[in-house]
């Protein structure tokens, strides 16, 4: 067993709302906020329950994470090629 | 491949032609899911951003199934033991403030752990804080679905807050307790 995380336990606990959006939800709205990161827009209200979520849900945002980092490097013109994929592993 | 590329620990077992085939069988599974799912891109998004969601989401719940797959996650859902793990950190802070706090902050988790969690909510929360199970395979142990999975934690997290709370325990005394030493 590995050692307990209290310390984050206790930052999900303090961080927690009475309402709070879905991982569906959190699917649905993840696009529109990663175009907005990289267009330097700021977040509009309805994605700051969002946000909440991201720090809650640690899948959500692994999936928001690579998604920010892909939506990123398509926008600059970089996205690896298949084969450079292929050679990474 | 780029989300896959991201959750290398969760694959680390397979070959890199294994890796190819998971990539592939992902990529069909998501054109699918894509297709299904057509008539509800809205344009709040980049066409190719609300693409790559799915593709991403399919990529990361298979490698997270991959790099799960031979732990017997019955014996590391569905007994919290809960003695071992609430029993306190490894090692007590020097200050003997802080270590006060800190063993009865824990005994105000451990009896809201005790009294007020279901049994799954006290499995899921040991599973996602203590073992690192991510919240999918939790869910697929369970056969049920992500939502109701994050639903039954949140609930959990509200009647901690709630009892911390209840007991005058706050944010500013107790963040950074268990964090703030080594």
């Amino acid at each position: 067993m590995t050692r307990p995380d209290f310390d984050s336990l206790l930052r999900h606990i303090w961080a927690t709302e009475e309402e709070e959006i879905s991982c569906t939800e959190c699917f649905d709205l993840v696009p529109q906020y990663v175009d907005r990161e990289i267009a330097g827009l700021a977040a509009d209200k309805k994605l700051s329950r969002l946000r909440q979520h991201l720090n809650q849900c640690g899948v959500c945002r692994e999936e928001y994470e690579a998604l920010h980092d892909l939506a990123r490097l398509e926008a600059e013109g970089r996205l690896p090629s298949t084969d450079e994929l292929r050679n990474s592993f | 491949m780029h989300a896959l590329r991201r959750s290398r620990g969760n694959l680390g077992r397979l070959a890199s032609t294994e890796v190819n085939q998971l990539a592939e069988d992902c990529a069909q599974d998501a054109l699918l899911a894509i297709l299904q799912h057509l008539d509800e891109f809205r344009g709040e998004s980049r066409f190719t951003t609300w693409v790559y969601s799915f593709a991403i989401n399919i990529a990361l719940v298979a490698a997270r199934r991959e790099g799960w797959k031979r732990v017997p996650l019955d014996q590391v859902i569905d007994n919290p033991h809960l003695d071992e793990w609430t029993a306190g950190e490894g090692r007590a802070p020097a200050d003997p403030h802080r270590r006060t706090l800190q063993s009865e902050t824990l005994a105000v988790i451990r009896e809201a752990i005790d009294h007020h969690l279901s049994d799954r909510q006290q499995q899921a929360l040991k599973a996602i804080f203590f073992e690192g199970v991510p919240l999918d395979e939790i869910a697929r142990h369970w056969g049920s679905n992500r939502n109701a999975v994050y639903k039954l934690l949140h609930d959990a997290r509200r009647k901690l807050k709630a009892r911390l709370e209840e007991r005058g325990f706050g944010v500013k005394e107790t963040l950074d307790l268990f964090g703030g030493e080594r």
